[in-house]
């Protein structure tokens, strides 16, 4: 599903490697966390199978494709298969909670029938029936990351990212974050997903992958935020 | 492609940026309307070649005492002269009154020339008008009753290039104009695609292509080149509808300017709007590769 082989990403302004020499797969259907400090490279490793950037060498490959060897007009195409959720939710101010969902169906020219289908359901899924054409700055933290995460998934993506879904959330709206992630994963979805949570790592025993200095320190099959924790 | 979702997209972005977009407009109007002014001057003096250079060539004007058998031996060459595509004879008393029509306007200066003060001259079409020696040499100057043989070419020449460098001149300023246009139309694009980085930025995330990214921008900017193009033709229809027949009506009746038709104005209309959008479009287009990503 996901593959890193060598892949080592130095960028021109730094000296030392944001990824340094760092293989390993990542299966579909798994849910991972990727852990590690700020700097340790989990940033990089998301953009780099988003093909934001590419690797300075290695190979990353996505759905069985090569993204070294992808054509620049290829990419929208993957990026079809992926769905992304950041910490600071990155929604439109100016657009109602359906308009934010629809706005990413839209610009890839689903149709309106489609649309018209998809958002109510994927709306009902995260919990945000009856909310529907309320503006961003009307809703709470939690909510405004479930209309991402809506919008993350309403074209059902083979793999959702997500970069510190909980960064800017309670402990208990975070806890909701995560069982919707799961339930996402239960679809069949791979779900990576970087963080700085421990709580969150250590309750729900997932794959722990852990970034350090752009090394992977641990990559551990049921595991917890801090070793011997 | 969703039509709805791309022209709107154009007309909050137009509407966002209003006055960049104002300026934008404007500087690509004027520079067009230049443009339109340099094409317009162009056409004119291709006009005006067709009406001086068919007419006279060379002139040969003759002595007041003349005799009869001199003009006919004069008349008689010209006749056989393979150089000579065509000649007039024009009298005294004809170059008296084609000199009262030309300055109708300057009653005094009339009033003080006498009805004999104007030569009787030849006046000579050739084959081919740079051959105006053959014919200087076959007339020499003093003799035969000729008092001068003039190449009006020359006069033309003079005259044609200081039309010439009027329309150099109005182009080089739409170049410089149009080169501010581009400038402007590149910021104008950045600013938007700036203001819009949110949406680009989610758009580029969710995989929609690029074309759908940058076609909002690339058709503000079109859209923006089409007004200053529509602004750019109604100057140039002011400029003859105000200036250029009422003010030039003289001469023109006279025939001495050619009239600007609203022939020549259609026919520059589509060059000028065509320039307008394209240019845009381009300058859109170059902007969000080199500058911007989406």
């Amino acid at each position: 599903m996901i593959e890193l082989q060598h892949v080592t990403k130095i960028y021109p302004t730094s000296p030392r490697p944001a990824l340094d020499d760092v293989s390993m797969q990542i299966d579909k259907g798994e849910f991972v966390f990727l852990i590690g400090s700020s700097g340790s490279g989990k940033s990089t490793f998301l953009r780099l199978l988003l093909k934001e950037d590419n690797p300075t060498k290695g190979v990353v490959t996505v759905n069985d494709k090569n993204l070294g060897t992808m054509s620049k007009w290829q990419v929208p195409k993957l990026r079809r298969t992926m769905g992304c959720v950041f910490q600071d939710f990155r929604l439109l101010r100016n657009k109602t909670v359906a308009e934010n969902v629809a706005f990413a169906l839209e610009v890839i020219n689903k149709p309106q029938r489609t649309i018209k289908r998809v958002v109510p359901e994927v709306l009902e899924m995260v919990g945000l029936e009856g909310k529907e054409s309320r503006l961003p700055n009307e809703l709470s933290g939690g909510e405004q990351q479930r209309v991402a995460i809506a919008r993350a998934f309403v074209n059902r993506p083979l793999v959702l990212l997500a970069d510190e879904p909980t960064g800017n959330l309670d402990p208990e709206t975070s806890q909701d974050i995560m069982l919707l992630l799961e339930r996402i994963n239960r679809t069949g979805t791979t779900v990576v997903m970087a963080t700085h949570d421990y709580h969150i790592v250590d309750s729900m025993r997932r794959r722990v992958i852990e970034l350090n200095d752009g090394i992977v320190s641990r990559d551990q099959s049921r595991g917890v935020y801090g070793v011997g924790r | 492609m969703r039509v709805n979702f791309v022209l709107s997209e154009v007309a909050a972005g137009l509407r966002r940026n209003l006055t960049m977009t104002v300026a934008m407009i404007l500087t690509t109007g004027i520079s067009l309307g230049l443009m339109g002014t340099g094409l317009l001057i162009a056409n004119m003096i291709g006009d005006m070649r067709e009406i001086y250079y068919d007419k006279v060539q060379v002139s040969i004007y003759l002595t007041d005492d003349v005799t009869d058998p001199q003009r006919d031996a004069i008349a008689a060459a010209l006749e056989g002269s393979p150089e000579v595509q065509d000649y007039i004879y024009e009298s005294k008393a004809e170059a008296y009154e084609r000199f009262t029509q030309q300055f109708q306007e300057q009653p005094a200066l009339i009033a003080n020339t006498p009805q004999d003060a104007l030569p009787e001259s030849f006046r000579v079409e050739l084959v081919n008008p740079e051959r105006y020696e053959v014919i200087a040499q076959q007339f020499p100057i003093g003799q035969n009753g000729v008092e001068d043989v003039r190449d009006e070419g020359d006069f033309l020449d003079r005259l044609f290039s200081l039309l010439n460098g009027a329309r150099n001149a109005t182009i080089a300023v739409a170049v410089v104009q149009a080169l501010a246009a581009l400038l402007l139309i590149s910021n104008t694009i950045q600013l938007a695609a700036f203001n819009r980085r949110n949406e680009t930025n989610i758009m580029r995330l969710v995989g929609a292509s690029r074309w759908y990214t940058q076609l909002p921008f690339i058709l503000e900017a079109a859209l923006a080149g089409l007004i200053g193009a529509g602004l750019a033709i109604g100057g140039l229809v002011l400029t003859k509808v105000l200036f250029v027949d009422k003010t030039l009506a003289g001469p023109i009746k006279a025939g001495i300017i050619p009239p600007v038709d609203w022939s020549a104005i259609a026919a520059i209309s589509p060059i000028i709007a065509a320039a307008g959008v394209g240019l845009a479009s381009v300058a859109a287009y170059v902007t969000l590769r080199l500058y911007v990503r989406l």
